[in-house]
């Protein structure tokens, strides 16, 4: 019924939602309109798409074998962004959300699919003007994509700290190290998938969800992780934005040597879910939400407390032999270098606040870093 | 006790309107004006625009000593702040360095301006007007207003692609028709055998005086708000910062007889292409500013001389039709290199139609100088500036809905 399409296991591919920025007020523009326009008169890899907002715009990258490949073409979709948004007077930035703009000022994009979800939602669609990374990683089968699924789980707080960007919401810093995920929390069709632990299970799950007339498409799950059976992938919604595109890639090479230690070495129980898994799902998460690198995670497994940054160090050293293999020893290096000195996007934004006092700077520093300058 | 009573401290009949209770006043006009304009779906500076109009032929209704005119000499004051803050905030707004990265907008605001200027020039030439008279009226026909530009889009919150296009546009022509109208002055001073220190040195004056007026003042507001910082306590230190020099900025231009408008224009360019460290804070004049718009508006209503147009006759829809084909042409010839589409060039080339209230300042200063240029030039001009004071907003507020750019009020969850 939901046919899981096969593809070349591990093979990846990124989405990354942008702002678009006027770069006279340092405020989202609704620009996304005329930039795709003319974006479609450049020559570029990938596809740009279109968000809920027309302050928003979408790269979708090719499915990729290797993380040296996808960089390649994330920095040929930037070059081609930046350069069209300048001869527009228009700025692009990473981040999870913006700074300052005004929700209530948001326009959504002319689509019927966003027209309806506007409808639907109300005040929430203009709410979810939020910036995020999500990462595509194939499998062979529908059962794989289920298994990863529930053991991506555990890693959540993880890559929540890693691609933190989003310290300051609607004018003010919210304390926490990424404001963007109360956004998405509010949705009633978020948080994670349910206990099945196989396709089949899966199946039937979404047959009933179908019968109720909740969801049309696997698309309103807004799941932090969710397997994505047209493309063959696991789909790991979880991140911001990173501030620019080597973090961005780097990310999704972790998610990679994740999956392919997870379905490998199978480490963990296949036939049930761990039911610690989700007893601590939320708490972790919110914990990595607030604090980074400094949270305090339960181990669903052994029920010990500890910090995020240890257990993410010691998850990259794990991963070593995969990545060599895989070819990302660099990018998994840069993050194990991230959290060694607490670097993610949320302190390079609070240190440019800290530096200038004005949102407007932090928003133009943010858009000179995802042009490549820094 | 004394029998006599002495009513010697009430005032004469009628008292005299002072500034305060006239600036007032016009406000209140504006207020019933706008009201009307935003029950019909119109732009309100129309409606402003209309309540000056009536106030201004209702001069034979009112108590006598009470007539309008005479004050209207006073309120240049409320006219030159306006829209010094509105050339002000046009030249903010604009960074040069776009013309850089997209090089058929400059094509384009050159384009607009040069075939513009030859439209109507050559269209007056053929009407019998000398070549001088031609340029003048040409080079002040190339601008496009500011104020219905900025104020429209504004009040319809217009943000796109055309919105911003058209702003860069009339930095450039407004800029543009200064520099050639003093120029063309110069010519004309020469025409009429004035001494050469007239006709060389007044032009000059004017124009470096006016950049170097502009200049100072921008550099000393970011000398300052480097001084008072960026936090958010300092949002309010940098507008009583901006706000006074741009009211000093004005007075000045005023006692050394300079040009406000040119001296404003230049202030705003160069706070934003010199603030190379961001000192300056996107501080929004917001509703102080707002009031003089409206002044402003009712102002240049009631002193529109409707008499002109009957006067001026055809030679005026000549002049029209002429400035608004070569801004057309011009804006549209480059669409071909553009990253806009062709429908958004036509929108852009609409929104270049109103024609600024300025204007009608420069006729005046130019006939004071120059009673011969006089009446049959200052006609057309005024009677153009008539006919587009009402049809420009139009204009410009189907331009930003037609290319998609506007939000009206109220309008929250399109």
């Amino acid at each position: 019924m939901l046919e899981f399409k096969s593809v070349s296991p591990y093979t990846l591919g990124v989405e990354l939602e942008l702002q678009v920025i006027n770069p006279h007020t340092q405020d989202l523009t609704r620009g996304g309109p005329d930039l795709l326009r003319a974006l479609e008169k450049v020559a570029h890899p990938g596809e740009i798409k279109p968000e809920i907002t027309e302050s928003m715009i979408e790269l979708n990258s090719s499915p990729h074998a290797r993380h040296d490949s996808l960089l390649e073409e994330l920095h040929a979709m930037r070059d081609a962004v930046v350069h069209t948004a300048g001869s527009l007077n228009l700025a692009i930035a990473g981040g999870g959300t913006h700074p300052f703009h005004r929700w209530h000022e948001r326009r959504i994009f002319p689509t019927e699919r966003f027209q309806q979800l506007s409808s639907l939602y109300g005040y929430l669609a203009k709410q979810f003007t939020v910036f995020g990374q999500h990462i595509h990683v194939a499998c062979e089968s529908g059962d794989d994509a289920v298994y990863l699924t529930h053991q991506l789980s555990r890693y959540i707080p993880h890559f929540i700290a890693l691609s933190a960007a989003s310290p300051f919401s609607q004018g003010q810093d919210t304390s926490f190290e990424t404001s963007r995920l109360h956004a998405v929390s509010a949705f009633p069709l978020s948080g994670h998938m349910p206990p099945v632990s196989t396709w089949a299970g899966f199946e039937e799950f979404f047959a009933k969800m179908l019968g109720y007339g909740i969801i049309g498409s696997i698309k309103d799950f807004y799941w932090d992780i969710r397997p994505k059976p047209e493309f063959g992938t696991v789909e790991v919604r979880i991140c911001d934005t990173p501030l620019e595109v080597d973090t961005a890639a780097a990310l999704a090479a972790f998610v990679q040597a994740l999956a392919f230690w997870l379905l490998v070495e199978r480490p963990y129980p296949a036939d049930r879910v761990e039911e610690g898994l989700y007893l601590v799902y939320g708490y972790n998460r919110f914990q990595a939400t607030r604090f980074g690198f400094d949270a305090t995670l339960v181990d669903p497994r052994s029920q010990q407390s500890l910090v995020l940054r240890d257990d993410l160090l010691a998850t990259l050293e794990r991963l070593q032999p995969f990545a060599d293999i895989l070819g990302s020893r660099t990018p998994l290096a840069r993050l194990a270098a991230m959290a060694g000195s607490g670097a993610n996007g949320s302190a390079w934004l609070r240190a440019r606040h800290e530096e200038s006092g004005a949102l407007e700077d932090v928003v133009r520093h943010s858009a000179h870093c995802w042009a490549g300058g820094v | 006790m004394d029998g006599n009573i002495s009513f010697a401290f009430l005032p004469a009949l009628p008292p005299a309107l002072g500034p305060a209770a006239l600036f007032g006043s016009l406000l209140l006009a504006g207020l019933f004006g706008g009201e009307l304009a935003r029950r019909l779906k119109l732009p309100r500076l129309l409606g402003w625009l209309l309540a000056g109009l009536l106030l201004g032929q209702a001069g034979p209704w009112l108590p006598p000593g009470w007539s309008l005119h005479p004050l209207l000499g006073e309120t240049r004051l409320f006219f030159d702040v306006a829209v010094g803050l509105i050339l002000f905030d046009l030249g903010r707004r604009l960074d040069l360095t776009w013309f850089k990265r997209d090089r058929s907008l400059l094509a384009a605001a050159l384009l607009e301006s040069a075939l513009a200027f030859a439209a109507m020039a050559g269209v007056l030439c053929l009407f019998g007007f000398t070549r001088v008279e031609a340029g003048l009226a040409a080079a002040i026909g190339l601008s496009t207003s500011p104020a219905v530009v900025l104020l429209v889009a504004r009040e319809f919150r217009a943000e796109g692609q055309v919105t911003e296009r058209t702003l860069a546009l009339v930095a450039i022509n407004t800029l543009l028709a200064f520099l050639t109208a003093t120029t063309l002055l110069s010519v004309a001073h020469a025409e009429n055998a004035a001494p050469w220190h007239k006709t060389l040195l007044h032009p000059l004056y004017l124009l470096l005086g006016s950049v170097l007026l502009g200049s100072l003042a921008a550099r000393l507001v970011l000398w300052g708000a480097r001084l008072l910082g960026k936090g958010p306590e300092s949002k309010f230190s940098q507008f009583i910062l901006l706000a006074g020099m741009l009211l000093a900025a004005v007075g000045l231009a005023h006692a050394f007889q300079l040009s406000v408008f040119l001296a404003l224009l230049v202030f705003g360019l160069a706070c934003r292409q010199w603030d190379s460290r961001y000192a300056l804070l996107n501080v929004d004049l917001g509703g102080a500013a707002q009031l003089f718009y409206i002044v402003l508006f009712v102002l240049t209503g009631a002193s529109l001389p409707l008499a002109a147009v009957l006067a001026a006759g055809l030679p005026v829809l000549a002049y029209l039709a002429a400035r608004s084909l070569g801004k057309a042409a011009g804006v549209m010839l480059t669409a071909p290199f553009s990253r806009i589409t062709w429908r958004q060039h036509a929108w852009l080339s609409l929104a270049l139609l109103p024609m600024s209230g300025v204007a009608i300042a420069l006729v005046h200063d130019l006939t004071s100088l120059y009673p011969q240029f006089g009446e049959r030039l200052g006609n057309l001009v005024l009677a153009a500036v008539v006919l587009l004071e009402f049809l420009g907003p139009l204009a410009v507020q189907a331009a930003f809905k037609g290319a998609g750019e506007s939000r009206p009020e109220g309008d929250e969850h399109a």
